[in-house]
């Protein structure tokens, strides 16, 4: 087969572990990847170096805006699995339907998180209009919101006060664990004053977080909420020993 | 199954959600799917802009999450992080028009290598790592911007090489030199 030379990459011929590497990166055509995956299957070593290249730009692989999906499609992936629609192992959530409430307002605010993720975008970034899955008690869009700020300016957290319930709705962006193994600690500072605790806080998932009576009226505009690392040993803290990891002033909540 | 002790996760994270599903906890499979369905459609869409595609993979993607969830080792990578890339390879595989037929049954993609991890192997897991924007950057201005677009769009070297108006052969070297400087930088 004659392949045209300018086809051809001379320097730097292809070895297993960058044949890895193009699979994780999303290069290669349909032949390669389904040659890449066959090799998954059956080797272990071959698996690993993706394994490897997997972890490096795992960083990237989670740096999106999340949106709601449809109400169909979990009942459609309960079917594909063979399993009725709407089950009796299914069990009301804590709080009711408000994860979608907690999602919609991260959707709602993705106009923010956009504009930090839309230089690592080569094309405009689209927001897509948040489905609302559930029938809300107040005008979610209206909602304000505050974000939480990372040094790198990428958006850490997104928060929203719900008068209503006293509850605060913390939606992460997700990013890499803390190599030491610290946790995240939310954290209320009014104006002027030390920072209160508002206990551990997750870096992964939506979260529904109960104020304390005392601490509600803390949760307004002029006051900050910040986030530190800290061991996960003795939460929630007297006082904050660990580096801010993100930090947003409320102005209207 | 060996699950190493780890004290940055909160209870009900997404690894022991993966653990509990890896046991046929379908209520801890409607939990995972509610903390962690926005972000993987997310991931989705950034490949696939077409909602009901993105939402087709997605679909797929939990599929073989619960079918898969026993494979996840909790060491070599996070759940999220597991997940998130059992999502992104299937909207790359709609991407390239790979029909499901022609695709590995799904429990052989992406075993994992070793089922019973080290401690050593843990320990190299949890090693300080440069961080892969603070290595990206110290590329050339054009392996630099190749490789973002290669990841965060999903498109081939053939590709590539059309927008660029570059040879073929150009951008595969650029690429793998640029990958090659990433392994040196994030094994520092």
């Amino acid at each position: 087969m004659n392949i045209p030379v300018e086809q051809v990459d001379f320097e730097t011929p292809r070895d297993d572990d960058l044949f890895a590497a193009e699979y994780v990166l999303g290069v290669l055509d349909a032949d390669d990847r389904r040659t890449a995956q066959a090799r998954i299957a059956r080797e272990p070593g071959f698996s690993a170096l993706v394994g490897d290249w997997e972890a490096r730009f795992a960083e990237w692989l989670l740096r999106v805006v999340p949106l709601n999906p449809g109400e169909q499609v979990w009942p459609r992936i309960r079917t594909s699995l063979g399993w009725a629609p709407v089950g009796a192992d299914s069990h009301p959530r804590a709080d009711g339907a408000r994860g979608w409430k907690v999602a919609t307002a991260l959707a709602a605010a993705a106009a923010i998180a956009a504009i930090s993720f839309a230089f690592l975008q080569q094309r405009p970034v689209q927001v897509q209009p948040p489905t609302i899955v559930v029938n809300p008690t107040a005008p979610l869009l209206k909602r304000p919101v505050t974000v939480l700020e990372r040094d790198d300016g990428h958006a850490g957290w997104v928060a929203s006060f719900d008068a209503n319930t006293q509850k605060l709705h913390m939606a992460p962006v997700p990013v890499p664990a803390d190599v030491q193994g610290r946790v995240n600690e939310l954290w209320i500072i009014p104006a002027g004053q030390a920072p209160i605790s508002l206990g551990l806080l997750s870096a992964e998932t939506t979260q529904v977080i109960d104020v304390p009576a005392a601490l509600r009226s803390q949760i307004r505009a002029g006051a900050t909420l910040a986030v530190t690392l800290e061991p996960k040993l003795g939460i929630p803290h007297a006082a904050p020993t660990g580096p801010i990891v993100a930090k947003g002033s409320i102005t209207q909540i | 199954m060996i699950y190493p002790a780890s004290p940055s996760r909160s209870t009900d994270g997404i690894d022991d959600l993966l653990r509990q599903v890896a046991g046929g906890n379908r209520a801890a499979f409607e939990r995972l799917y509610h903390d962690s369905a926005p972000i993987l459609l997310g991931v989705c869409m950034r490949v696939l802009p077409d909602r009901s595609e993105a939402e087709d993979v997605l679909q797929e993607a939990f599929v073989a999450i619960w079918t898969k969830a026993a494979q996840f080792d909790g060491v070599r990578a996070r759940g999220l992080t597991w997940m998130g890339a059992i999502a992104r390879h299937r909207a790359i595989d709609r991407l390239r028009g790979m029909p499901r037929g022609t695709r590995l049954p799904v429990e052989a993609i992406d075993e994992v290598a070793d089922p019973e991890p080290s401690a050593e192997t843990h320990a190299e897991a949890s090693a300080s790592r440069a961080r892969l924007d603070d290595c990206v950057e110290q590329l050339d201005r054009r392996r630099k911007h190749l490789i973002r677009i290669a990841f965060f769009e999903g498109v081939t070297y053939e590709e590539l090489a059309a927008r660029t108006g570059s040879p073929l052969g150009s951008i595969k070297s650029w690429i793998r030199r640029g990958l090659q400087q990433l392994r040196a930088c994030l094994e520092q």
